[in-house]
């Protein structure tokens, strides 16, 4: 497809969706009201009822605000194949206002970090009491505002495409901002995706850190892990690539973006869940077998707490579907190479990362008392309730919500990564075998 | 005088950049003309000289007032409250290691919003003279001269192939 086909198709998609896509977003929207339905159910629960609530939060920001890390990480490889799968996880970013609404409630329940072991310390008045709640927020919405600035920049050649499709007026035009596309906005847009990208990283970790830290591992008195945030992240990054897969796979056949989504992409992208699969099992392992050979009663507790005990089926089915089974499969190169089998697979990872999330996070918040020296006792297991079952639907729904809505504004395909893909490769004829070649500028 | 902007479009990288030459040739500055593209070609195919900026200067600024900001108030907090804890000094860095990273990614990120703002020269209330199919693949040179010069630029641009060659207010 020429350049200027790849515009004026990618942009007439944005613009117009069928009958499926409002069918898609109504049934969400219901779903999403039933959600906020069992939120109001919710209020007035006690602070160990809201641990499914905490698990799809950390859910969210685990599969959709790590998800742009994909594109940011291959960009900054300078790698080809991310073209077409850029935009699909740099979208992710518009999911972290969303789930900045999780994280409301999330704050006022959290308990004051005074009589509790922590990562902070107490400080001076505002933040003698609520130092967490108030760099918790600073970090996220740094990470959302960050998404956003990231997704504007990488997306505003395309929103001058559309304001000149749209006769140079309406959000495209407010969007584009008056990019005209000269040498000099090319060279700082470049510059700027290089910085906000690394700027990005760094705080998707920290934010990680943070997160995994205040809001599960300081509830649970006498947990002191120093791994455990690492293998938040670890999944998290692991989701990401997940979740960009399967994103990819329903713009293949769904969207209609199949001519724009090779197999080389889904093949690309395997090989690295395959790695973030193997390091699963590493990053856990480290933890556990600490706490195994540990055995302080504290230590034994704690691996009841959120592996073995209550919890047990929510870790099996997280640790067979986020390690044992992606791997076991992963290593086949024709499942590697078929974007069905990866979305298959992918799909399967995001299920057991959601199973993961709920053992730590409802293990967590299921403790009445968090000021105790250590964990002496194992509470019994929280099972979901139906508002909890409305919130975990409704939060799911409104993500995908969120996305979709996104799309309607925003091109899901890099139109310009895309044109300018076609600048360097060109075919030619190896003896007998027609490939492309590919021109590197740097 | 005012200035004008003079705009030719070309249909080819070839022809745009024997735009370029003629411009240099003709003894026009670097800084007087702009190319115009669709895709963000490598630096130097039109024979135009490297794009200076100082936008890496901005977050590394911000980083060290956030990282200022940050010992400030991690220090301040720790002489504010002299309690020792696990017989650790009263003036120590592990504590304020988490609050330091933090505030030092703030301060890089508040700083390149401002650097945007200030680098990319973005937003432009009106696109000036432009064309709405260079967004569709074709190919502008905007030269920005003296009213009495308008007729020489536009013959520069013309002679190199342009299929247009547009005039309006520099």
């Amino acid at each position: 497809m020429a350049s200027e086909e790849v515009a004026r198709d990618v942009l007439q998609r944005t613009f117009v969706k069928g009958g499926r896509y409002w069918q898609a977003v109504a049934v969400l929207a219901v779903v999403f009201l039933l959600g906020v339905v069992g939120f109001i159910l919710k209020l007035g629960d006690e602070r160990a009822q809201w641990g499914y609530f905490a698990a799809t939060f950390s859910y969210l920001f685990t599969v959709a605000q790590t998800a742009p890390v994909v594109s940011v990480a291959l960009r900054l490889a300078k790698n080809h194949w991310r073209r077409p799968l850029a935009r699909a996880s740099e979208l992710f970013a518009v999911v972290g206002l969303f789930n900045l609404l999780f994280f409301i409630p999330l704050l006022i329940l959290l308990p004051s970090i005074e009589g509790r072991n922590t990562i902070w310390i107490l400080g001076v008045w505002p933040s003698r009491f609520y130092t967490p709640h108030i760099f918790d927020t600073l970090a996220l919405v740094g990470l959302v505002v960050l998404g956003l600035l990231f997704l504007w920049t990488a997306a505003v050649p395309d929103f001058a495409a559309a304001r000149e499709q749209r006769g140079g007026r309406g959000r495209y035009a407010f969007l584009a901002l008056g990019w005209q596309g000269t040498a000099r906005q090319w060279r700082i847009q470049r510059a700027l995706l290089g910085l906000l990208g690394g700027l990005y990283f760094m705080d998707v970790l920290t934010t990680h850190f943070l997160i995994s830290s205040d809001f599960s591992m300081a509830l649970v008195p006498g947990w002191v892990d120093s791994i455990y945030p690492t293998f938040h992240a670890l999944t998290g990054l692991q989701a990401a690539v997940a979740v960009t897969i399967v994103t990819m796979f329903l713009l293949r056949t769904v969207g209609g973006y199949r001519e724009y989504l090779p197999m080389e992409s889904f093949w690309g992208l395997s090989k690295i869940l395959l790695a973030m699969s193997l390091m699963w099992f590493y990053f856990w392992w480290s933890a556990f077998i600490t706490f195994w050979y540990g055995r302080l009663p504290v230590e034994q507790n704690i691996i009841q707490l959120i592996m073995f005990g209550p919890y047990r089926p929510f870790f099996i089915i997280g640790f067979l579907f986020c390690c044992i089974f992606a791997v076991g499969l992963l290593i086949w190169n024709p499942l590697r190479k078929s974007p069905a089998a990866m979305a298959a697979i992918a799909a399967m990872i995001l299920v057991g990362g959601f199973f993961d999330r709920m053992r730590l996070y409802v293990a967590s918040w299921s403790l009445a008392d968090t000021t105790e020296h250590e964990l002496t006792k194992v509470p019994a297991a929280i099972w979901p309730q139906v508002p909890d079952l409305l919130v975990i639907a409704g939060g799911l729904a409104g993500a995908v919500l969120v996305y979709m809505l996104a799309t309607r504004v925003v091109p899901v395909m890099s139109i310009w990564e895309m044109k300018e893909l076609r600048l360097y490769q060109v075919p030619r004829q190896l003896v007998r075998r027609r490939m492309l070649s590919l021109g590197k500028p740097e | 005088m005012a200035n004008q902007a003079v705009l030719g479009l070309y249909r080819t990288p070839e022809a745009a950049a024997d735009a370029v030459g003629n411009l240099q040739q003709a003894g026009i500055g670097h800084n007087d003309y702009e190319i115009m593209t669709g895709v963000p070609y490598p630096e130097g195919t039109f024979g135009e000289p490297p794009v200076r900026h100082k936008l890496y200067v901005f977050p590394f600024m911000g980083a060290m007032i956030g990282l200022t900001l940050a010992i400030l108030e991690g220090a301040g907090t720790q002489l504010a409250y002299p309690l020792v804890t696990g017989g650790k000094p009263i003036l120590s860095v592990p504590p304020i290691i988490i609050i330091s990273y933090e505030l030092t990614l703030l301060g890089a990120i508040v700083f390149t919003v401002i650097g945007i703002i200030f680098e990319s020269r973005l937003p432009r209330p009106a696109l000036g003279v432009y064309d709405t199919r260079i967004t569709e693949g074709l190919i502008g040179v905007v030269c920005t001269c003296p009213e009495e010069r308008v007729e020489e630029v536009r013959g520069l641009l013309q002679r190199a192939a342009a299929i247009e060659v547009k005039v309006g207010q520099g």
